[in-house]
């Protein structure tokens, strides 16, 4: 009798190189950057003390925010003006929480509340909007009007928020129960807890890219109109992704009002917001790790040149934003992981 | 009787005055399919230009002429050199313009200084109807938002130009066939906008602190009004758009607090941006 | 066909994932020791006295940074050429806020760890020095703060009723109390209040209010605007219905500007009489004569005041920082880099506990307005307080402000703090 052997590319593909082709994507340029990034913030506090250990978990804060939009943006193609409004949100979520509820477990509550809260708002809205098809132009001044109602609603409710004059939050213990807590009062307990978060934040990021929801919010991207003739209801998609975003931005402000000790009105401004955008749109939309070090890169040197030349700095700022747009779409980090596969591309 | 009259002036002037400063937006929108986000820029620019000349003894309304040619001018160079090239991507060209406003602004900081600037009302005195007034300065201001409106109307659907430029909105492919010359027709557009937006920040520069930062005031306000007015619909939507937006916030604040005014204004406006995504004069 | 031999890739994966495991982890096993901690060394005790001053120099609020920071470097000048202050020079390390309170904690920060400043000065509004607040307290360095506020209460600690920050500028008992009795009598007791949308106006109005009745006026209308609103026709519609004799304005920033202006060119000022309580020399410089004409202004300092010791201060504005409109925000800056140059020599160190004992209850007799002392109780400055009127067609600082009446000191009312003495919480 004849065997029909049906030869698949998998049986005859030598084993070897398929793992060698597996390692080769793992050990693709993004990757190999966003490992030396991670393990350069790790060593900081080894070879740096005082006010780097101090400020640089704000930015990596400011990192995640911008890794929000990446996922809003580099992946679903939805610009967002608000993400700001959703990190301050989360800022105080947690303050009012921690206010209202005087428990060992409220700083768990409050980042709960955070969380819940950034999702459910952005989840409703994005709902509202998604389900009646109300995408580019108009979505951009739907959140640019989210950003400005959070700054009116945060200045005015001062017996909740502090209004104008702000809130203050102290640094929160984080307890489990068994007896064991942390308490966030040490810059390194904070340092290394913000990095923990910002590491598990990238690598959920990137997990959600690989997955087949991210598969489809691109096919969002590049045409909507397909992937929903497709069968998938990208309505839902989006108001999934805006909701993760949302939730994590929250999230991420939660952390941050109690690492900064203070929340202001400002944080969800337009103001915060479009520097968001400007931290992405630099840095790279596509890549996660591009709007990483896009947000904490800037963060940075406006700190530095903060005293030395404040309006040249932004103008610098605003022309490079311009550049980068219209000559380095994929932002300077994006423009940069190009160069390996461009090399190899010119060798071979 | 006064308090309707005194009402109806508000609401008046509210909405002329937000139409004025809507036009530009609404007419490069309308035809190029792109949010101006440099539009507060453009205000900002006309403002600072009506000052530095009204300073320099050219008498007002020559000096918001000249604003208003020269605002003209920084739009056409910025068409030329960048945004042409990017009609096709509306998205990079909503983020373009916003680097535009990022840079005008620095520089006009750098420029003119950040120190508060005015210029003498140059109409002093108020018109009264019994009780109910209203400045002259701020009426001719909304008379010659009305004589925009019009006039903008009046060219966009008595004269050949205006067929064409209703044609490209209408039905672009068409529109093309038949021979228009649409990047002409694109700059000219854009030059118009944003003239528009120098001569509006040149007129309400009397009314207004004049600060770098003044186009921020008005940004989202005259967007939602555009947006809610009609894509597409220039004249009749910017009027609605902003009679809805501008009066709205005056019809709330009879009621309730500022805050919640304009917060329920802007919740308002959303919700209609989703059940009638094209604005209430648009069509798709 | 070749046998794949899977144990070569395994070991290779595992090569890959042991070295990215010993990336975090055997650096610190090899070095032994810890991150850095760390460790807040003041500075040295001898060298340059640093100081950190925090301005809006950028940002919505840059007409006030101008004064802000000259009235501090042109005191600090006064103090080096006089010799420095226990034969050490002032050294200034100067942040720009940008009016955003999150980069006040920031630059707070970094001027505490980094630069290493002996103690801070400035912040503008409330919410800066709210912000810079609990650095003060962590890094138990001082903060000098001038700018006119609402008071102290204790549910805004640490920003206020903190030992180490000290207030030179007025509160409301100061600012306004003082004067409500000429303007009732004057102009009547019907008062319709107009402020921004955050604590300062309402907190203003509320002690207003208080005053107010008990001279027998009223407050017909309490209105307050969200920052950023460009059109007051409504608003003018309902003061004008309202029956008010003076308006009562704590508007700030760029509202303070559109309302003003607005409100005269709809020929509001025939009728009704304006007292701000925000617009200085800058703000009104920005107004414009035609808008502010007649309308009154309190403060416990102005240019035009008619002091001996104010004289020679504004001729050194003039030499020194020329294009700069001096007020009271960047005389407050003065006083208190003067004042605290005194507390350094009469504690005879450079010290947070040093520099707290001897500025409580000290008097100084060089400012700009008289005779200032700070109050030991609650670090508030006793000030003297000024109510003057715009001047038709002004031209500048100089001829825009006529007193109308002035009291030499206003003793400021008690701080809603939980534990006065301060020098004791």
């Amino acid at each position: 009798m004849r065997e029909a052997t049906i030869s698949t590319d998998v049986e005859t593909r030598p084993p070897r190189q398929e793992m060698r082709q597996r390692l080769a994507r793992w050990a693709s340029a993004e990757n190999l950057l966003a490992a030396i990034l991670f393990v350069v913030l790790f060593y900081v506090p080894y070879l740096v003390a005082g006010y780097t250990v101090y400020i640089l978990p704000q930015y990596m804060l400011f990192g995640v925010l911008a890794m929000t939009l990446c996922l809003l943006w580099g992946l679903g193609g939805m610009v967002s003006f608000g993400q700001g409004a959703f990190f301050a949100i989360g800022a105080y979520a947690l303050g009012i929480t921690l206010q209202r509820v005087e428990t060992q477990a409220s700083p768990w509550l409050g980042l709960l509340v955070a969380l819940a809260l950034g999702a459910a708002v952005a989840g409703v809205i994005g709902y509202f909007l998604f389900s009646a098809d109300v995408r580019d132009a108009y979505f951009v001044l739907v959140t640019l009007a989210i950003s400005t109602i959070v700054y009116v609603i945060a200045n005015s409710q001062s017996d909740l928020t502090g209004g104008f004059n702000g809130m203050f939050i102290e640094r929160v213990t984080f307890a489990v129960p068994g007896g064991v807590s942390l308490s966030m009062a040490s810059d390194l307990a904070m340092y290394y807890t913000v990095f923990a978060f910002t590491l598990l934040a990238y690598l959920g990021f990137r997990l959600l890219q690989a997955s087949s929801f991210g598969r489809v919010l691109v096919g969002i991207r590049e045409n909507e109109d397909r992937t929903r003739a497709l069968g998938y209801n990208t309505a839902l998609y989006k108001t999934l992704a805006f909701a993760i975003s949302g939730g994590v931005a929250a999230l991420a402000g939660a952390l941050y009002a109690t690492d900064a000790g203070f929340v202001s009105p400002s944080l969800g401004g337009v103001l915060f917001s479009t520097s968001v955008v400007v931290w992405v749109a630099v840095g790279g939309r596509d890549y996660f790790v591009g709007g990483l070090i896009g947000a904490i890169a800037i963060s940075m040197l406006s700190n530095k040149l903060n005293s030395l030349i404040p309006e040249f700095w932004q103008l610098l700022l605003g022309v490079l934003f311009v550049l980068v747009i219209v000559f380095f779409r994929r932002g300077l980090i994006g423009s940069l992981l190009l160069v390996p596969q461009y090399l190899r591309g010119r060798r071979g | 009787m006064e308090r309707i009259i005194s009402l109806g002036l508000e609401i008046g002037s509210a909405t002329l005055i937000l139409a004025l400063v809507s036009m530009g937006l609404a007419l490069i929108f309308g035809l190029v399919r792109v949010i101006n986000m440099g539009h507060g820029a453009m205000l900002a620019l006309g403002a600072y230009l009506a000052w530095t000349l009204t300073g320099n003894g050219v008498p007002f309304p020559l000096a918001v002429v000249l604003a208003t040619v020269g605002v003209g001018l920084v739009g056409l160079v910025f068409e030329v050199l960048v945004i042409r090239h990017f009609y096709e991507h509306p998205f990079e060209t909503l983020l373009i313009s916003w680097g535009f406003y990022l840079v005008v602004t620095e520089l006009i900081k750098i420029i003119w200084g950040s120190t508060l600037k005015n210029i003498r009302n140059p109409i002093p005195g108020t018109f009264s109807i019994g009780e109910a007034g209203i400045g002259r300065y701020e009426a001719v201001v909304c008379l010659v938002s009305l004589v925009l409106l019009l006039g903008t109307g009046f060219v966009l659907y008595r004269t050949s130009v205006g067929l064409k430029v209703r044609a490209m909105i209408q039905n672009r492919e068409m529109a093309l066939m038949l021979g228009v010359n649409a990047p002409r027709m694109y700059r000219s557009v854009f030059v118009a906008g944003a003239a528009m937006a120098g001569l509006a920040g040149a007129l309400i520069a009397p009314m207004f602190s004049i600060e770098p930062d003044m186009g921020t005031l008005w940004l989202v306000r005259s967007f939602f009004a555009v947006i809610v007015g009609g894509l597409g619909a220039i004249v009749g939507g910017t009027l609605v758009g902003s009679a809805l937006i501008g009066g709205g916030t005056v019809l709330f604040a009879l009621v309730s607090k500022q805050v919640f005014a304009q917060t329920v204004v802007f919740a308002l406006a959303v919700l209609a941006l989703r059940f009638r995504p094209v604005g209430l004069l648009g069509r798709r | 066909m070749t046998t794949p031999s899977p144990g070569f890739d395994r070991r290779a994966l595992m090569k890959a994932g042991l070295f990215g495991a010993s990336a975090f982890a055997l650096p610190p096993l090899l070095t032994a020791c810890s991150p850095k901690s760390s460790d807040g060394n003041g500075g040295s005790s001898d060298g340059p006295i640093r100081v950190g001053v925090i301005s809006p120099l950028s940002g919505a609020w840059t007409v006030y940074g101008k004064a802000h920071s000259a009235g501090f470097e042109l005191a600090v000048q006064e103090i080096n050429e006089a010799g420095g202050t226990l034969g050490r020079e002032w050294e200034l390390v100067i942040a720009d806020s940008k009016t955003e309170p999150q980069i006040v904690t920031e630059q707070a920060n970094r001027l505490v760890r980094e630069e290493q400043v002996d103690f801070l000065a400035g912040t503008f509004s409330s919410a800066e020095r709210n912000a810079a607040g609990p650095v003060a307290t962590q890094a138990d360095k001082l903060l000098l703060y001038p700018t006119f506020y609402e008071g102290q209460s204790q549910e805004f600690y640490p920003g206020v009723c903190n030992p180490n920050i000290f207030m030179f500028g007025p509160e409301p008992s100061e600012q306004v109390w003082p004067h409500m009795e000429y303007m009732v009598e004057k102009h009547g007791g019907k008062f319709f209040m107009i402020g921004s949308d955050y604590v300062w106006p309402r907190e203003t109005n509320r002690l207003t209010k208080q005053k107010l009745e008990e001279l027998g006026g009223s407050a017909v209308g309490e209105v307050y605007i969200p920052f950023n609103t460009p059109q007051y026709g409504s608003v003018i519609s309902q003061i004008k219905r309202s029956g008010a004799d003076v308006v009562f304005l704590s508007l700030t920033g760029s509202d303070t500007v559109n309302f003003r202006r607005q409100f005269a060119a709809a020929g509001m000022k025939d009728n009704f009489v304006v007292w701000t309580v925000d617009d200085e020399e800058a703000a009104t410089s920005g107004i414009g004569p035609d808008a502010t004409e007649g309308d009154y202004v309190s403060f416990d300092y102005f240019w035009s005041i008619d002091t001996p010791n104010n004289e020679k201060f504004r001729a050194k504005v003039k030499e020194q920082h020329p294009d700069v409109i001096m007020n009271t925000v960047g005389v407050a800056m003065y006083n208190a880099a003067h004042m605290t140059a005194m507390a350094i020599e009469e504690a005879g160190e450079v010290s947070t506990e040093g520099i707290r004992s001897a500025l409580e209850g000290m008097t100084f007799d060089g400012a700009p307005q008289g005779s200032i002392t700070m109050r030991a109780e609650d670090h508030q400055a006793v000030l003297p307080s000024y109510l003057v009127q715009a001047q038709p067609n002004w031209t500048g600082p100089d001829d825009m402000f006529k007193v109308v009446q002035s009291v030499d000191s206003v003793e400021p009312a008690t701080a809603q703090c939980d534990n006065l003495p301060l020098s004791e919480a």
